[in-house]
């Protein structure tokens, strides 16, 4: 494989944790502008660790999503009474807050005669564990595919519980789901820091990758991304972040098909699936219908129902 | 085995409930009627914690469930359907009454892994079950917003009854029926008093409401001007005027 290709594949790969991250709000009908804030808290959490605590890149990677879990936890809280529009500000502010808290944020340590370390606006150099290690850019490719379907397999697990339901009925009419028994703030928390670890899991990943981090990587435009790559690729399956990142790295960016333009052409496409396939091009009819044929095309004598029963 | 004692709900200025008290007995149909705007609504809404209550008490089967919130209210036996059809439409109907069968408190994680892992046949059979009741059974795998709406009120009913309440608030559930309908609705309301489930029926239909109640209570501005049998209703003067009017429908 070409350098170029595996630079494009990871990239891919590591940003569908974050759209992933939003994907899992917007199930429960919350739109989030501010799931960057956690994949930069894990970048410099798992950064710190792995270069000024030398910790292992596992331990690191570890410790980055628990605190981005932690702080989603946090978030959780005085977010939760709001609704719609108020929590799309909400969480925007949080993630502005994070990042200008990055700005001024100074922790450094001196290092082989180096200093090591977050340094405000300067951003956070040499995290060097994957150089130093000698993991090739294939082989850490691998393991972001490796922590990818991981976390897909999961969220498909979870779709076929009654979690998931439950966050499907949260997303579509939150008392009527109050009132078949659902405990909204349990579930709502649930969700938060799911979205808080996958984020987590991406930033790590993004800043051992990258060997350095500064605060001006995570504005508010990686967040809209991350929103619009679930809307694009539909929020019927937890494929569909994938698609919408592959569409938009994978094609628009890498091939630099629309140099230049590449924000209007993605902006075009956002406005047109926006009016003819609100909920993305697999969306929950779409990933119905092409289950039922799926089914149809396997023979089976059994009951319909007990195909449907998804536990 | 429900009751309100003087309850209250102001909005602002204007008194929707106003010092309400009523009991409805276990096992009976009671009907709450009332012109448009009399806080039968609202009464529900309190009943079932979705609004705070101003003043007073809510208590059902002797526990205090005035500032419960829905999802307790639900656990401790309460289910209620909507004025207009509420379901989850882009879940199958399979799904909307899947995700009732067992309390959904939050406290279910351990167990929740145990039925994951046995594959839950109890939750499955009746889920079964309230399809054939709510007459859907080969609609299992349709999404609830491409049922026809006879087909959805039918739902409606079995999504209410998946919680396992033991009484029923139905909020004008007679709404667009024709009289045939209505009949049937009529019949399905006694079957399911005599699965033991106890009913607090709001409604504007009277064909139905003077049928098949035990008890009556009619509200007027959030106040109650009249209790008793729906003959006792029907003879009322005050009844009359406040709700009838000249024309003597019922």
């Amino acid at each position: 494989m070409d350098d170029h290709l595996i630079q494009v594949l990871s990239n891919i790969g590591m940003i569908t944790f974050i759209a992933l991250s939003a994907y899992v709000l917007l199930l429960t009908g919350e739109i989030s502008f501010g799931q960057q804030a956690f994949f930069a808290i894990s970048a410099y959490a798992s950064g710190i660790a792995t270069a000024m605590w030398g910790w292992s890149f596992w331990l690191g990677l570890l410790w980055g999503a628990g605190v981005a879990g932690f702080a989603a936890f946090l978030l959780a809280w005085p977010t939760l009474r709001m609704r719609g529009l108020y929590f799309a500000i909400g969480t925007l502010a949080f993630a502005e807050m994070v990042r200008l808290i990055f700005e001024v944020f100074h922790y450094q340590i001196e290092i082989d005669g180096e200093m090591v370390g977050p340094n405000g606006s300067e951003g956070f150099r040499g995290i060097r564990y994957i150089f130093e290690n000698n993991i090739s850019e294939f082989q850490y490719m691998m393991i972001i595919y490796a922590l990818l379907a991981s976390v897909l397999v999961f969220l498909f697990a979870i779709e076929r519980t009654r979690v998931g339901a439950i966050f499907r009925m949260l997303g579509e009419d939150e008392l009527l789901a109050e009132m078949q028994g659902v405990n909204r703030t349990y579930y709502k928390v649930m969700a938060t820091v799911i979205a808080g670890l996958i984020a987590g899991i991406g930033g790590a990943l993004f800043a051992h990758m990258n060997t350095y981090v500064e605060p001006k990587i995570f504005n508010v435009m990686l967040g809209v991304h991350s929103l619009a790559y679930g809307l694009i690729g539909g929020l019927g399956t937890a494929l569909g972040p994938l698609i919408g990142v592959s569409l938009d790295i994978g094609l628009l960016e890498s091939t630099r098909m629309f140099t230049g333009y590449r924000m209007v052409v993605f902006g075009g496409l956002v406005a047109i699936l926006l009016i003819f396939r609100p909920r993305g091009l697999l969306d929950e009819e779409a990933v119905h219908a092409i289950r039922s044929a799926w089914r149809r095309k396997t023979p089976s004598t059994r009951q319909q129902s007990e195909i449907d029963a998804p536990d | 085995m429900l009751e309100l004692q003087a309850l209250s709900k102001h909005f602002g200025g204007v008194h929707a409930v106003d010092d309400l008290s009523l009991t409805v007995n276990r096992g009976e149909i009671f009907g709450l009627i009332g012109p448009n705007g009399s806080g039968k609504s609202t009464t529900v809404n309190l009943i079932c914690g979705v609004l705070p209550v101003t003043a007073g008490t809510i208590s059902f089967e002797g526990h205090d469930i005035t500032s419960a919130q829905p999802h307790r209210a639900v656990a401790a036996g309460l289910a209620r359907t909507f004025q207009n059809i509420r379901l989850f439409s882009h879940l199958t109907v399979w799904q909307n009454l899947w995700v009732a069968q067992g309390r959904t408190d939050g406290h279910e994680s351990s167990r929740f892994v145990k039925r994951w892992l046995a594959g839950d046949s109890t939750a499955r059979r009746s889920v079964s079950d309230l399809i054939a009741f709510a007459g859907l059974s080969d609609r299992g795998d349709e999404y609830a917003g491409n049922l026809a709406f006879g087909e959805q009120r039918r739902l409606e009913l079995a999504r209410a009854l998946a919680t396992g309440p033991k009484l029923l608030l139905l909020d004008e559930p007679a709404a667009g029926m024709n009289l045939e309908e209505v009949r049937e609705l009529d019949e399905r309301l006694r079957q399911l008093v005599e699965r033991g489930i106890t009913i607090l029926l709001v409604e504007h239909v009277m064909e139905l409401v003077m049928g098949v109640t035990d008890r009556i209570a009619v509200l007027n501005f959030g106040r109650k001007i009249a209790e008793g049998t729906p003959a006792e209703i029907q003879n009322d003067e005050a009844v009359q005027e406040a709700y009838l009017g000249s024309s003597n429908k019922a």
